[in-house]
């Protein structure tokens, strides 16, 4: 076994370990803090495949940002360290079955393809994954377009949002 | 940098898409006067349209092959541009009505209409993605726009929910089927589907389908519809019923036309039972709706499964540019039919939310002729009688669906058209031949429209070879 592939084994332990402490531990708080540990593991994935630029937006926008706005949502809005019921509800197992059902599928579909044999290709000598992936985004010949209207559904978004939330004089 | 062709494919969304920001900075100036955003939103759409209707004639494709302008984008395009302007005409009176007047209802409405546009002009699978977005998030805001209403509240709340999880498989679909194809470029999965056929490209698909299938309302993906047409502000569901269902269908025929006719064989039956249970529970379902929002809105996905016929022969090069013309010239009369239906269901709602059962209609005739003859023909339609645009659309269908072998399926629809006369009749003896007294509200800009639409259903139906020559023309590049 080389080191590469012990370091995969550990970290998808800790990923598996930690989102199934997500979704059966009874505290949303620690819920929540489990679901920082899954998503440090993926951010862990993302470097050992050489995407260190996307490691680190999952570090700063999916930990930094996200699974703190969640913490910030459970506080806010419930008694959140003495809240706590049951994780299960009736339908858990046919939610399982269908979880199974579906992975087991896709297992089936994916060790169909012959990708997993080849040798990942290997960057070009010189080669600046976050300079391509920043002319990616905004040259025409790429994906400027989705880009801006990303920009403008994010805009629309927002006046939406606000629009529902603010409370204005004399509403209850 | 972009070429000056790359401006030109995308023009008309560009000026939108413009005109919208510019309106919500210039919305908070009118304080007081937010009849006059919705002047300029009309202005906006009507200068789109404009420029839309100078495209006609022209094909070119830009920002490397994400964006295509033809003549099946143009047509689209300008029946949402159409639909947008019935869009805010339906709205001016209403909004005020129901005490939601603000300026954010039309600039919402702008960018719904941006994300329509783009979709029909989309030919890579990312950028109708987020053209699906583009369209859904305004129109879940507008669903619950009246939040003072429990109901609208659900409505917006519902749609949301619904719509982000049913753009979870078009977004697995997409990703499944890149990872078959290596690419998101329409064309381009089209070169490689048709050189390797495999399942995981079949499943991709299949999922799009569903993602597409929520938006356009067709069964078993329809859940959702009733209970967000009746709660959200009925303004808004009119404009929703048309233009999310256009959008639906041209972002679904591009994608199934232009990159999977390899897969033709499996999708064809698919869509085949999709039409035909479609149309066969929306229309039995809305037999028992008291309620004219729910009935319309039954009725909105019996028509989802009419269209969607068109589609069925798609991958049969000798049948599809006639049932896809079909498909175009019946979208074209739901839409003119289903804006006039909205706006006398406008015309009748009480501030309180009265006036919307069907027993509310009873009487109508003889108190306003006008708009129980407008409702008349909009029912007639609905059904397929003549003199109606109905009839004509649902003739170029079924004329279309059996020259490609789907005789099957033309008798379902035919059967499903029978059932519908149930209903759609039921409100028609409700306004000539019971008693009953309603408060009616008059505003010019609604008036137009039903009454314009009532003309439009009749007179097209009379001479409808020029927009049948027009659905025909509109080819995909």
């Amino acid at each position: 076994m080389t080191a590469a592939q012990i370091i995969f084994l550990i970290t998808a332990a800790v990923i598996l370990g930690s989102a199934f402490m997500v979704v059966t531990t009874k505290n949303l708080v620690h819920a929540a803090l489990w679901l920082i540990v899954t998503l440090f593991g993926a951010a862990v994935l993302f470097a050992t495949l050489n995407a260190g630029f996307i490691a680190v937006v999952q570090v700063v926008i999916y930990i930094g940002a996200i699974a703190i706005l969640f913490i910030f949502a459970v506080m806010l809005t419930r008694r959140s360290m003495t809240d706590t019921g049951p994780g299960l509800n009736r339908g858990w197992w046919l939610s399982a079955a269908i979880a199974l059902l579906t992975f087991g599928g896709l297992v089936w579909l994916v060790s169909g393809w012959g990708g997993f044999t080849k040798a990942a290709p290997a960057y070009p000598s010189g080669f600046d994954a976050v300079a391509a992936l920043a002319h990616a985004l905004v040259s025409p010949e790429a994906f400027v377009l989705p880009f801006e209207v990303a920009s403008v559904l994010l805009l629309a978004a927002l006046v939406g949002a606000v629009y529902i939330a603010f409370q204005r004089k004399g509403e209850e | 940098m972009p070429q000056p062709q790359d401006y030109q494919t995308l023009l008309p969304v560009i000026v939108l898409a413009v005109w919208a920001c510019a309106l919500l900075l210039l919305d908070s100036f009118l304080i007081q006067r937010k009849g006059l955003t919705a002047c300029l939103a009309a202005a906006g759409l009507a200068i789109t349209l404009g420029l839309t209707l100078s495209q006609i004639g022209r094909s070119s494709s830009g920002f490397s092959g994400m964006v295509v302008l033809d003549g099946f984008s143009t047509f689209i395009n300008a029946l949402q541009l159409v639909s947008g302007l019935l869009g805010v005409a339906l709205a001016y009176a209403y909004v005020k009505r129901m005490g939601i007047e603000r300026g954010e209802y039309y600039t919402l409405l702008l960018f719904s209409v941006v994300g329509m546009m783009l979709m029909a002009q989309a030919t890579d699978l990312i950028v109708v993605f987020i053209a699906l977005e583009m369209l859904s998030i305004p129109l879940y805001v507008l669903a619950a726009f009246n939040r003072t209403q429990a109901a609208s509240e659900e409505a917006g709340l519902k749609y949301f929910l619904l719509g982000a999880f049913s753009t979870g498989f078009l977004v697995y679909g997409i990703t499944l089927v890149y990872g078959a194809t290596a690419s998101t470029n329409l064309s381009a999965i089209f070169a490689a589907a048709s050189s390797t056929s495999n399942l995981l490209l079949t499943i991709g698909a299949a999922l799009i389908l569903v993602g597409f299938g929520f938006k356009v309302a067709v069964v078993p993906f329809h859940m959702w519809t009733p209970d967000v047409y009746q709660g959200a502000p009925t303004a808004v569901t009119g404009f929703m019923s048309s233009g999310a269902k256009i959008a639906g269908f041209a972002a679904l025929l591009r994608v199934f036309a232009t990159a999977f006719p390899a897969i033709a064989a499996d999708m064809t039956d698919i869509l085949w039972a999709l039409a035909a249970v479609t149309m066969i529970l929306g229309n039995l379902v809305a037999i028992s709706q008291t309620d004219i929002k729910r009935m319309l809105a039954y009725s909105s996905i019996a028509h989802a499964g009419y269209i969607l016929m068109a589609f069925v022969p798609y991958g049969n090069p000798a049948v599809a540019p006639v049932s896809i013309a079909a498909g175009l010239f019946y979208l074209a009369a739901y839409v003119i039919t289903n804006f006039g239906a909205w706006g006398v269901v406008i015309a009748l709602e009480q501030p309180d939310g009265k006036g919307l059962q069907i027993s509310d209609y009873s009487g109508l005739f003889w108190r306003k002729r006008g708009l129980a003859v407008a409702m008349t023909v909009f029912m007639l339609s609905l059904i397929g009688f003549p003199p109606t645009i109905g009839m004509v659309g649902k003739f170029y269908l079924f004329r279309a669906i059996i020259d490609g072998g789907f005789t099957g399926l033309a008798i379902i629809g035919v059967i499903a058209s029978l059932v519908s006369a149930f209903y759609y009749l039921r409100v028609v003896v409700n306004m000539f031949m019971r008693e009953g007294e309603q408060k009616i509200e008059r505003e010019f800009w609604l008036d137009l429209t039903w009454g314009a639409a009532a003309f439009l259903t009749v007179a097209i139906s009379l001479a409808p070879g020029w927009l049948f020559y027009l659905a025909s023309a509109a080819g995909l590049r």
